[in-house]
């Protein structure tokens, strides 16, 4: 059965960077990712192009199962176009399943709820489950992941921060969501002084990812991060960090 | 009726420290809604809501629900009771604007019901004010959730990234598809923005009307904690923040 690891953070923290990079270096067999964000960045930095592959997000699948008049039906028919392949993208490292954008109204709670029960079911056929999380808080109070076994938060050096974490846990105890480690990943806006600002939190600081011009282009230009030399100085310190957290790395 | 500012944009652009910007030139009586459960708005603004003994939207949510619980009188709907109480026990009132805030909720289940209260403490503020600015959550969900319907300023914030490309289209999609109509739209840039940036965004045809300029003392207080309102008048942020809204109309 699957680890399930989750990667969090404040918004534009890195968390979609951070988790792109660590699919890329760490070494598991079977990999499935979860793009749990519905401003969605992930596939881009994957190099996953959904569209050409002819994949959908689960929003789109059931805006396509509503608007067909099945509303009733859905959580079978979701579970239909996933056997049919239509939703898990596939590639030799992973496979990526995405919560894409809602266009109808109200909240995400139906669409979290699908994917929560997907993770369920696929945990199996899986050595690893890795969450990216969007922006903030409330995908914790939805629960998608109820048992966690590493809780990765990305952090940029603002007191905000520390607030965060403390928001984080507290969100994690109301409603009871359990995880083995806690871990601590400072983004590249950190420096040497801001990092001694962590050590107050009093969780383990894996390390810090490393400023990368690198990255900051092909960020802008859509680039996948697959692609980014290994010896870039982002892909050496997300390496060291995985090590840190005890991951075999390739 | 108040001119509606709605500010949003992906995570960790800036949008509170926009709104704490903006707050210093806006004309009186204003009032600032901070929508984000990760708030940080008030701290920005030096405002200790503890200390003034102001409670979170959330905050006093709870309360009514609790004293339901304890056998308030079952025929008062938890939305009247909370109405009630919301103008006395979390509205902020300061000088040169008044502060609300949603607040983060540690039970389980999503922010609709909260949201929904806020929606409709919203469209009664609206009556008393001049300009009420509204700083959103990251992401796009508020925007499914329809808090305010019909904005007169919908301003999004960006970083210099493909990202933003995608944000904007998909806050128009949503916007469009929820039914959320807004007069104007105005896409600002962040800190991070370089001038090849501007002439990147430029040229993709977005409605871009400015940045707001890289400003070391900005980054230093929101590091240390320290409300925006210590920074000089001439610090760059504040300069350009001021000539973004004279753009866009707002002062």
């Amino acid at each position: 059965m699957a680890k399930i690891n989750v990667v969090t953070g404040r918004g534009g923290a890195g968390k979609s960077t951070f988790t792109a990079l660590f699919a890329r270096f760490v070494d598991v067999k079977r990999l499935l990712l979860i793009d749990l964000d519905p401003d969605s960045s992930l596939p881009k930095m994957l190099g996953a192009d959904l569209e050409k592959s002819g994949k959908v997000t689960i929003s789109h699948a059931l805006y396509d199962i509503i608007v067909s008049g099945k509303k009733d039906d859905s959580p079978a028919l979701i579970e239909e176009r996933l056997k049919d392949g239509s939703i898990l993208y596939e590639s030799e490292k992973f496979h990526l399943i995405t919560l894409g954008t809602k266009l109808a109204p109200g909240c995400y709670c139906l669409p979290d709820e699908m994917i929560k029960d997907m993770i369920h079911k696929l945990r199996d056929n899986y050595d690893m489950v890795l969450v990216d999380s969007p922006a903030g808080l409330e995908h914790l109070n939805r629960k998608v992941t109820p048992d966690i076994d590493d809780l990765f938060v990305i952090l940029d050096p603002s007191e905000k921060s520390v607030k965060h974490i403390e928001r984080i846990k507290r969100v994690i105890k109301g409603v009871r969501i359990s995880y083995k480690n806690f871990y601590l990943v400072a983004n590249y806006r950190f420096t040497e002084e801001s990092l001694n600002y962590l050590e107050e939190v009093g969780e383990r600081l894996l390390g810090r990812i490393a400023l990368d011009e690198n990255v900051r282009n092909f960020n802008l230009n859509g680039r996948s991060l697959f692609s980014l030399p290994s010896d870039s100085p982002a892909s050496l310190s997300v390496k060291k960090i995985l090590l840190e957290a005890n991951y075999d790395i390739i | 009726m108040a001119r509606k500012i709605v500010v949003t944009g992906r995570g960790g652009s800036g949008k509170s420290t926009f709104v704490a910007l903006m707050s210093r030139f806006l004309s009186s009586p204003s009032l600032l809604i901070d929508l984000d459960p990760d708030l940080s708005l008030a701290d920005m603004l030096g405002i200790d809501l503890e200390r003034e003994k102001k409670k979170t939207v959330i905050e006093v949510l709870y309360d009514v629900v609790d004293e339901r619980k304890k056998g308030m009188d079952p025929l008062i709907p938890v939305e009247e009771k909370f109405k009630g109480l919301v103008w006395t026990e979390a509205l902020y009132e300061g000088k040169g604007f008044d502060l609300i805030v949603l607040g983060t909720k540690d039970m389980e289940g999503c922010y609709c019901f909260p949201d929904h209260l806020m929606r409709k403490t919203i469209s009664e503020l609206v009556k008393t004010y001049k300009n009420v600015v509204v700083d959103s959550p990251a992401g796009l969900e508020h925007l499914n959730r329809n808090i305010v319907s019909e904005i007169d300023d919908l301003i999004v914030v960006i970083d210099p990234s493909e990202k933003s490309l995608s944000h904007i289209s998909r806050v128009k999609g949503i916007a469009k598809e929820v039914g959320i109509r807004y007069v104007n739209f105005h896409v600002i840039g962040n800190y991070m923005f370089k001038d090849s940036d501007e002439e990147f965004f430029k040229k993709e045809k977005v409605p871009y009307i400015g940045k707001i300029d890289y400003d070391s003392n900005v980054e230093e207080l929101n590091l240390k904690g320290k409300p925006l309102k210590l920074l000089p008048e001439d610090s760059p942020a504040l300069i350009s923040t001021k000539e973004i809204l004279k753009k866009a109309r707002l002062i």
